[in-house]
């Protein structure tokens, strides 16, 4: 009986321990969000890609968004042609915009703890042929095997050459400024 | 009396040109997104095929299926199932790899076809056909191969096996 309990016992700490988090080399997502919202007096327009593929290491804190531009989804047509056309993204020539970043208060998110943590990343985001700096916050939670990070932030078009000067009517309907909103899943791999 | 009726002439085709100019202008800005599913296929190849000819010629294959307004070519494109997931916004997501390749094709379905893939297994060699949004290749940034991407894709045919 003894014998029975105590190798009992020694099953459960067994599982526990193997069930604790462990920090992984790479987390690599294909299940992303990335929504683009524009709001002017006249309309709100928003755009939906599900398409995108990332990778965290927890070792360096480097982030990489790799972004199918043709992805981007518009509720209008139209708007999704001149989005992709020469005088916007130009999605033919430049089919992938990039974020490549790193976490940098990396000593601050514990990976083989679950949580919510944040995070400030600072990395070079890509456009079409321009790249600029951008630092933001973004919210990295642990759960168990799975990663999850979500941030919300402003880009500046004109900042990536997209200026609008091409195209009146779209200039009218889309702000100067857009908001991106990012939800990704990772897995451990 | 003469000139009234010119000037009602130009009145009544000005006004009609501007009824039919904003007609045409509404309907282009509310016109429909191309139904994929019911237009005929630009290609048919396999998903080793289309990954070798990206891998081989990034800039190349890009000129050949991708469009400058997004509406790039439509695709039929046959493989083995090796993962089926389904992406945030519901809609199932089906990868072709060929066993010997460095990358796949990644279709992604709709709410409407969806229901198409139930009792498709890992294993199975399917068709599908379905929009191209991007190439394969190797991103060194993210140090791996980039899947094609195909949306609104539908399955056209099944092996059975």
């Amino acid at each position: 009986m003894k014998k029975i309990l105590s190798s009992l016992f020694l099953a459960v700490a067994l599982l526990t321990f193997s069930e604790a988090v462990q920090a992984q080399d790479r987390y690599v997502s294909s299940k992303t969000h990335i929504k683009f919202f524009s709001t002017t007096p006249v309309e709100d327009i928003e755009a939906n890609n599900y398409a995108s593929v990332s990778t965290i290491v927890p070792s360096t804190g480097d982030v990489v968004f790799s972004v199918p531009i043709q992805s981007f989804e518009f509720e209008k047509a139209m708007m999704q042609e001149h989005f992709n056309n020469e005088h916007f993204l130009e999605s033919s020539v430049y089919p992938k915009s990039k974020f490549k970043a790193t976490i940098l208060n990396l000593d601050e998110i514990d990976f083989t703890k679950n949580g919510e943590y944040q995070a400030e990343i600072q990395g070079q985001m890509t456009i079409k042929d321009k790249t600029n700096t951008l630092k933001e916050w973004g919210t990295i939670t642990v759960e168990d095997q799975s990663l999850t990070v979500s941030a919300v932030f402003d880009l500046v078009l004109a900042d990536y050459g997209i200026t609008f000067a091409d195209s009146e009517m779209v200039a009218t309907k889309i702000g100067k400024s857009v908001e991106i909103t990012i939800t990704a899943v990772y897995n451990s791999k | 009396m003469k000139k009234r009726k010119v000037f009602r002439i130009i009145a009544i085709i000005g006004i009609a040109g501007l009824l039919v100019g904003g007609g045409i202008g509404l309907y282009m800005f509310n016109k429909p997104h191309r139904d994929v599913q019911s237009a005929q296929a630009d290609y048919v190849l396999t998903s080793s095929q289309i990954v070798a000819e990206y891998l081989t010629d990034y800039q190349a294959a890009n000129q050949k299926y991708l469009a400058a307004d997004g509406n790039s070519k439509i695709l039929e494109i046959s493989g083995e199932v090796s993962e089926i997931s389904e992406n945030f916004n519901g809609q199932k997501v089906v990868l072709l790899y060929g066993v010997k390749d460095r990358a796949g094709v990644s279709a992604i379905f709709t709410a409407e076809t969806n229901d198409n893939l139930n009792g498709i297994k890992v294993g199975r060699k399917i068709t599908v056909k379905g929009v191209i949004r991007s190439g394969a290749s190797y991103d060194e940034d993210l140090e791996m191969y980039e899947n094609v991407i195909l949306e609104k894709s539908d399955i056209v045919k099944e092996e059975n096996n």
